[in-house]
């Protein structure tokens, strides 16, 4: 499994990258997690398998889902991405692949 | 009273609306993703400039300081003087991307050649700068055309002539098929061949036609009649830019990104202002007023901890809270914060959609713009000439932005203070606010 995240500069995504590691070793998943810049997010789409977006560019889940074809696109809640809920934002993103 | 509360949600969700399709416009989209690639260049090339003007100058003089001056010279031609000429390319790069046009190679080609086509083709060189001789000469080129004062042709003639060229490569009578068998390769440089060269012939024509008719080029007439009246009105006081930087960082309050409206009408301008002082700073020379407002005001000044200026409402509850969840957050958010990362605090504390702390959100980096420019305005500080990455943390960000002035880092000092001054009443508001919906929800 590939997780792609996005944000608009890819920094404060990449803070929750690091939770999101961890925890995907906690519980042994085999998973990728990755995060970009929208538009690189957008060029290299087709090498994961989810793009989950940052609340702060909701704005461009359309384009994304355009860009991701029939890839699940989410948008991370605001509660859960400014807590970094890395546990929840995992589960979201399984069920969604599942 | 529901009703009434309703109304207002829909204002802010039109408003959050319109400022997505702001946001989204195809050409503003792609002269924001052009910048930002750019963005590592210009840090380099402030680099370059704080080393070639602070550094070297405290140890070498006279023969040997140019010796080494020689290195940083080296980079600012290749990256400030050059950059009208990089940015048209990328501009035609971003816009071929953000419009999913295939070939996105090409359209580099496009905006490169189509800037230079623009040029004028006899340039004035000064040949004795003392004496102050100058000459027409052919077959030159001038950094005053592929350097920062480039920047906005660059931009328009990249977006033109990659639009133009895209518009025309969507007409198939214009394809040239090759039929089967031939590698897919050379079957697409066979596809853009007719479209480039239209697109690059009706360039070519406009740029005759305006030296032919008028005596001068399209670089010339940019110049007068958008970057002037612009540089203006972002210098009319900072009333442009706080107006601007209201709106995005109110659209930030309501969850989307300041920059979907900041890094499309206030960034590019902002940026190619500064980037103009560096060159401008580097070059000996001193900073025209109408520079004094740049992007480093914002990045520097009015961006401490990110957006709203949040970190000063970390410190703040440190000092002055005893909510254990505002202190895990703030604790959780400390360290991105002195990097100028401020997610957490937004989503978290949270900013967004919570009034008490929208109101010193959006009022500090107002007061801190219009503050900043005052003071650069009355020569209390020096004004910004080094461009410096905005996640560079407070204090030595204003150092290094202004080629190290110590008092624009005692004015840090300051904006910290007042900042936390501002934002605690309304911490206290909402936490009281809180407190109350637990208890009205009874937990």
């Amino acid at each position: 499994m590939k997780i792609l995240l996005a944000c608009n500069a890819g920094m404060s995504t990449s803070l929750l990258v690091q939770k999101m590691r961890k925890e995907a070793a906690a519980r042994n998943l085999n998973v990728e997690i990755d995060a970009r810049p929208l538009n690189k997010a957008l060029e290299v789409i087709d090498e994961f398998d989810i793009l989950l977006l940052g609340p702060q560019i909701s704005y461009a889940k359309k384009d994304a889902q355009a860009a991701a074809g029939d890839k699940p696109v989410l948008v991370i809640s605001m509660a859960d991405y400014g807590r970094m809920n890395a546990k929840k934002i995992i589960d979201d993103a399984v069920e969604a692949l599942a | 009273m529901i009703e009434e509360a309703q109304e207002k949600e829909s204002f802010l969700d039109k408003f959050a609306e319109v400022s997505a399709k702001i946001g989204n416009q195809v050409h503003l989209r792609s002269l924001r993703d052009a910048f930002a690639t750019m963005t590592p260049v210009y840090i380099l090339a402030g680099i370059a400039v704080l080393i070639n003007n602070v550094v070297f100058p405290l140890f070498l003089v006279d023969d040997a300081l140019a010796a080494v001056q020689y290195w940083g010279n080296a980079i600012i031609f290749g990256t400030l003087n050059f950059s009208a000429i990089i940015l048209a390319g990328l501009v035609g790069y971003c816009l071929a991307k953000n419009k999913r046009f295939e070939n996105a190679v090409a359209c580099v080609v496009i905006g490169i050649a189509s800037l230079v086509i623009m040029m004028p083709q006899v340039v004035t060189v000064t040949i004795d700068k003392d004496a102050g001789t100058v000459a027409d000469v052919s077959g030159a080129f001038i950094t005053a055309n592929t350097g920062t004062n480039g920047l906005f042709a660059a931009i328009i003639i990249g977006l033109l002539a990659t639009s133009l060229f895209i518009k025309l490569s969507g007409i198939d009578k214009l394809k040239i098929n090759l039929g089967e068998g031939v590698p897919p390769a050379v079957g697409d440089s066979f596809n853009v061949m007719t479209p480039m060269m239209l697109t690059m012939a009706v360039f070519a024509i406009v740029s005759a036609t305006l030296a032919g008719a008028f005596g001068t080029n399209l670089l010339a007439i940019i110049s007068a009649i958008v970057v002037a009246p612009l540089k203006n009105v972002m210098n009319t006081g900072p009333l442009a830019v706080i107006i601007i930087y209201t709106f995005a960082n109110l659209l930030f309050c309501l969850g989307i990104h300041q920059s979907t409206i900041s890094g499309v009408l206030a960034e590019p301008i902002l940026t190619i202002l500064i980037v103009d002082n560096m060159a401008t700073f580097a070059a000996g020379q001193p900073i025209p007023a109408d520079h004094y407002m740049n992007m480093q005001i914002i990045n520097t000044f009015a961006l401490i901890g990110g957006s709203g200026c949040t970190l000063m409402l970390l410190l703040d509850t440190f000092l002055f809270s005893k909510n254990r969840t505002s202190r895990d957050i703030a604790k959780l958010s400390i360290l991105p914060g002195i990097f100028n990362i401020n997610e957490p605090v937004i989503y978290g504390y949270p900013i967004v959609y919570n009034l008490p702390l929208m109101i010193p959100f959006v009022l500090v980096p107002d007061i801190l713009i219009a503050a900043t420019y005052g003071l650069t305005c009355a020569g209390l500080i020096s004004p910004c000439v080094v461009m410096v990455p905005w996640t560079t943390p407070v204090f030595v960000s204003g150092f290094l932005a202004t080629a190290g002035d110590i008092r624009a880092v005692i004015w840090q000092v300051i904006e910290v203070a007042i900042s936390m001054a501002i934002y605690l009443p309304f911490m206290r508001i909402s936490e009281k606010a809180q407190a109350k919906q637990l208890e009205s929800e009874g937990v």
